[in-house]
C-alpha cells in the first residue's frame, strides 16, 4: 500500500513540548517494547497467532512490525480483562487457545495443511470461514467461531492502532495537544497536522 | 478481621463518587453532616497522570469482568462504566441536555413504560443549580423544551468538523439544529472550592479524561466542594458488605482497602455505585429486595451511530465531541413507537473508531487498512433514545467468580419492538442527513448506551425498590442515588439528571430528618 501520510510525524512530535510527559511516557514505552518470548501461549501458538494477525492487519513496509500477537499474549498472561465477555463464550484464556486450535483444524480440514503452511489466499479463506461461522472442525462445537473472530479482530485492531507507528500511518497526531487546537472546523489544519499525499 | 478504629459512627457513608454520589456528598457535608465517601477507584491527578492516549487511559474504566447476555449483549469496560474519584464522569463526553417534562410521563402519554413519581417541576431548579455549578456551555435560548428560567452560564463551545457537517445535512432536510449544551467550559470559570477552571482547549479527549479540568467531571466540581465542607474521601476502598443491626438498619459498611478489610460505622448509607454495582451489592448482601425488583427493569438507550467518510478533512479528534444537537425527533410525527430520541454529532478517537468498525462490519486485511487511512475524513452522528423496561432485561449474579472472589454479574439485554422501531426510524433519517452532507461509505454501528433502572424508584413497595425520595422501602437508613433509580430511561443523556436527582435526594433526606 502506498504511503498516505509522511513517515515520522508522531515520533518527531513526541520529542517536542507539544506532548505532555504522561503521554510521552505511554507512547515511548510502546515504541521501545521489544518482542518478548511468549508468557501465556506456547511458542507454536504465538507464531500461529502472529501469522493470523498479519493477515487481519497487514503490516506496513514503512516501519518495523507492530507486535500485535505479543500484546494479546501479555494481556492474557497478566489476566487482564476489558471489563466484559459474551456470556456464551468461555473465559478469554480458553477462547484464544480453543480458537487457535480451531483455525489449525479448519486449515487441515479445508486444505490438508496446518494454517502456517498455507498460501496467503488459502489462509484468508480459512479466516473468512471462521468469521462466517462456517469453519469445519470439532473445536467450533465448543466455541462460537464468529464471536471468536470478532474478539480476535477487535483486540488486534486495538493493539495495532494504539501504536505510535500505526498512528503515523493514518496521519493521527491528537497526542500533540499541549497547545490545544484552534483550527477545528472542516478542512482546517494546524501546522503540526500532516497532510495526506494526493 | 481488621477493624478501622472508628468507635463513633459517621452520619453518612456514601458509596461511589460518580454523578450520583458526588453532588449529594457535597450537599450533606455543607449541611454539617459528618460524611465519608468510599470509592473503589483511585484519586487521580489528571494534569500529571492522564495521557492523551486511549490505551493508557483504560485505567479509568471498570474492568472487573461482567457477563453480557441476551440478543443485544451490552459491552462494558470502555463502553459503559468508569471508576475513580469522580466515577464515570471522568470519561463521560459531557453532553448535558435536560430531560423534557413529557420524558417523565411516558406511561401517561403512551400507555407503556413508567411515569416518574413526581413531575419536571421537582427537577427544574436542580438542573439550573447543577448547570451553574458545572459551568455548562450552551445556547440561550435553547430551542427545545420549556423556556429556561436562567441562561446557561457560558456560551456554546466552538463547532468542529462533524458538527458543521451535521448542520449542513440537517439544514437540507429541514431539521433544526443547535449548538449543544456541554459540561465543558467555553471560557475560564470560577468554581467554589477550586478557584478558576481552565477553558476547553478543544483536545477532544473527553472520553479519555480531561487533563486541564475544563470538563466538569466530579473530581473538579462537586468533590472539591465536598472536601471544602469537611467530607472525607477514601479512595481504593471497595465495599463488599452492608451489615444490618437487629433493628433492620444498616450499622456498618465493610470494605477492602490495600488488601485489608476495614469497617465504617454509620447512621445512614447512600449507595451510589452505578446501575450495575448498586444492584450487585444489594443482591450479594440479600438486602432491600422484598419487591424482587433489584436488578430488574434494566434499560439501555438506543444509541445507533452512523459514520461516513467526507471529501473534507474532519480530523474527528478535535473539539468537543458532541458539538451539535437536534431534538426535533423528540416526538417524531407519525412515529410507530413510543417516546423519542435526540440527534448529536460525534467526534471520535482513532482506536475507538476502528475497533467499533471491526465489530460492526468485520472489516479486515487491506480493507481495514484502507478504512483506517480515511480516519481524518470521518464524522459521525448518533441518537440517544428512550428505552422501555422489559421482563427479559435484567441483572443477576452468575455462578462465576471474579478476581475479587465475588460472583460476576450477568446482564441480559435485548432490544424490544419499541427500540427496534425507533432505531429503524433513526437509521433512515441519519443516513439521509449524512448523504445530504456528502458522506461516502456510510455505515452503522448499532449500540445501546448507559445502564439504567435496576433499582427503580416508585410509589409502590411491591414494584419499586426505593420511594420517591430515593429511600429504600425495606431499610429506612439506606438511600440510593445513581442511574439505577430512574423509573424510565428518558430520551437524553443521563448524567445531568443523575446529578440533579442526587441534590434532590440529599435535600429530601435533610428535610425529612430535619437536618438530623
Ligand atoms: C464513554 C462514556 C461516555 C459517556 N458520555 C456521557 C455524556 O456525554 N453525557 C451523559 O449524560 N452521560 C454520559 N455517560 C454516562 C455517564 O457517565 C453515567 O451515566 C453516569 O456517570 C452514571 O453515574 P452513576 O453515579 O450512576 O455511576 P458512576 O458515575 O459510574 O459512579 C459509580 C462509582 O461507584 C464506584 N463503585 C462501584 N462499586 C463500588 C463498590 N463496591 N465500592 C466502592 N465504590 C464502588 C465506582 O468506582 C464509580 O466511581 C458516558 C459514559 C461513558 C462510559
Ligand atoms: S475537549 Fe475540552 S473538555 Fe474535553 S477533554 Fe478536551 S479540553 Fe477537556
Amino acid at each position: 500500500m502506498e504511503i498516505a501520510y509522511p513517515v515520522g510525524t508522531v515520533r518527531a512530535l513526541m520529542a517536542t513540548d507539544q506532548v505532555t510527559d504522561a503521554t510521552r511516557r505511554a507512547l515511548t514505552e510502546r515504541l521501545t517494547t521489544e518482542t518478548q518470548p511468549p508468557q501465556f501461549f506456547s511458542n507454536y501458538e504465538l507464531n500461529l497467532l502472529r501469522t493470523i494477525c498479519d493477515r487481519l492487519i497487514p503490516q506496513s513496509e514503512h516501519h518495523r512490525a507492530i507486535d500485535v500477537a505479543g500484546g494479546i499474549d501479555s494481556r492474557l498472561a497478566q489476566g487482564k480483562s476489558d471489563g466484559w465477555r459474551y456470556d456464551d463464550m468461555p473465559i478469554d484464556e480458553d477462547t484464544y487457545q480453543l480458537g487457535l486450535a480451531g483455525i489449525d483444524e479448519a486449515a487441515q480440514k479445508l486444505f490438508g495443511q496446518p494454517f502456517q503452511q498455507l498460501s496467503d489466499t488459502y489462509q484468508d479463506q480459512v479466516l473468512r470461514a471462521v468469521q462466517q461461522a462456517k469453519a469445519p472442525g470439532e473445536s467450533w462445537k465448543k466455541l462460537r467461531a464468529d464471536r471468536f473472530f470478532e474478539e480476535l479482530l477487535a483486540e488486534s485492531t486495538y493493539h495495532y492502532y494504539s501504536h505510535p507507528l500505526a498512528q503515523e500511518e493514518i496521519g493521527y497526531v491528537g497526542m500533540a495537544d499541549v497547545p490545544g487546537w484552534q483550527r477545528i472546523g472542516l478542512d482546517q489544519r494546524e501546522e503540526r497536522e500532516p497532510e495526506r499525499s494526493k | 478481621m481488621h477493624y478501622n478504629k472508628q468507635p463513633t459512627p459517621v452520619d453518612a457513608v456514601v458509596i461511589g463518587t460518580g454523578a450520583g454520589g458526588a453532588p449529594l456528598l457535597a450537599r450533606l457535608a455543607a449541611a454539617g453532616l459528618k460524611v465519608v465517601a468510599l470509592e473503589a477507584g483511585r484519586y487521580w491527578n489528571p494534569a500529571k497522570d492522564f495521557a492523551t492516549d486511549e490505551k493508557a487511559q483504560e485505567t479509568l474504566f471498570w474492568t472487573d469482568e461482567r457477563l453480557s447476555a441476551g440478543e443485544n449483549p451490552l459491552p462494558f469496560g470502555s463502553n459503559n462504566s468508569g471508576t475513580g474519584v469522580g466515577g464515570s464522569t471522568l470519561h463521560y463526553t459531557a453532553y448535558t441536555p435536560r430531560a423534557q417534562p413529557d420524558d417523565l410521563m411516558l406511561r401517561s402519554e403512551f400507555g407503556v413504560g413508567e411515569d416518574w413519581p413526581w413531575g419536571f417541576d421537582q427537577l427544574e431548579s436542580y438542573y439550573e443549580e447543577v448547570e451553574q455549578l458545572l459551568g455548562v456551555s450552551g445556547p440561550s435560548p435553547y430551542p427545545w423544551g420549556p423556556a429556561r428560567k436562567r441562561a446557561y452560564p457560558l456560551g456554546p463551545l466552538p463547532i468542529n468538523g462533524a458538527g458543521m457537517l451535521m448542520q449542513k445535512g440537517c439544514k437540507q432536510l429541514g431539521i433544526r439544529t443547535s449548538p449543544a449544551a456541554n459540561a465543558a467550559l467555553s471560557a475560564e470559570y470560577y468554581q467554589e472550592g477550586v478557584g478558576y477552571r481552565h477553558a476547553c482547549t478543544n483536545r477532544g479527549f473527553c472520553q479519555a479524561g480531561c487533563t486541564i479540568g475544563a470538563k466538569a467531571s466530579m473530581d473538579v466540581t462537586y468533590i472539591p466542594l465536598a472536601l471544602r465542607y469537611g467530607a472525607q474521601i477514601r479512595p481504593e476502598s471497595f465495599v463488599t458488605q452492608l451489615i444490618k443491626d437487629p433493628s433492620g438498619r444498616i450499622s456498618d459498611v465493610v470494605y477492602s482497602r490495600n488488601g485489608q478489610e476495614e469497617r465504617q460505622r454509620c447512621r445512614y448509607v447512600f449507595l451510589c455505585a452505578g446501575a450495575v454495582e448498586t444492584p450487585r451489592l444489594l443482591l450479594l448482601n440479600e438486602l432491600a429486595n422484598s419487591s424482587g425488583q433489584v436488578g430488574r427493569n434494566l434499560m439501555a438507550h438506543p444509541g445507533l451511530q452512523i459514520w461516513g467518510e467526507f471529501d473534507e478533512a474532519v480530523r474527528p479528534f478535535k473539539g468537543i465531541p458532541g458539538a451539535i444537537i437536534s431534538e426535533d425527533t423528540h416526538r417524531p410525527q407519525q412515529a410507530d413507537f413510543a417516546g423519542g430520541y435526540l440527534l448529536q454529532s460525534i467526534g471520535v478517537m482513532p482506536v475507538t473508531y476502528l475497533t467499533q468498525m471491526t465489530r460492526a462490519l468485520g472489516t479486515w486485511g487491506q480493507d481495514l487498512k484502507k478504512a483506517a487511512l480515511a480516519y481524518n475524513h470521518v464524522a459521525g452522528i448518533n441518537i440517544l433514545g428512550d428505552c422501555l423496561p422489559a421482563a427479559h432485561n435484567y441483572l443477576e449474579l452468575s455462578g462465576e467468580k471474579d478476581s475479587r472472589g465475588l460472583p460476576k454479574p450477568r446482564i441480559y439485554f435485548s432490544n424490544g419492538e419499541n427500540e427496534k422501531r425507533m432505531t429503524a426510524h433513526a437509521d433512515t433519517l441519519m443516513r439521509a442527513i449524512w448523504e445530504a452532507a456528502g458522506a461516502k461509505n456510510v455505515w452503522a454501528y448499532p449500540r445501546n448506551a448507559h445502564v439504567i433502572g435496576t433499582c427503580r424508584m416508585g410509589m409502590n413497595p411491591t414494584t419499586a425498590v426505593v420511594n420517591p425520595d430515593g429511600q429504600s422501602f425495606d431499610i429506612p437508613n439506606l438511600y440510593i442515588s445513581d442511574n439505577s433509580t430512574f423509573p424510565s430511561a428518558l430520551s437524553v443523556n443521563p448524567a445531568l439528571t443523575i446529578m440533579a436527582l442526587s441534590l434532590r435526594t440529599a435535600d429530601r433526606f435533610l428535610t425529612n430528618n430535619k437536618r438530623l
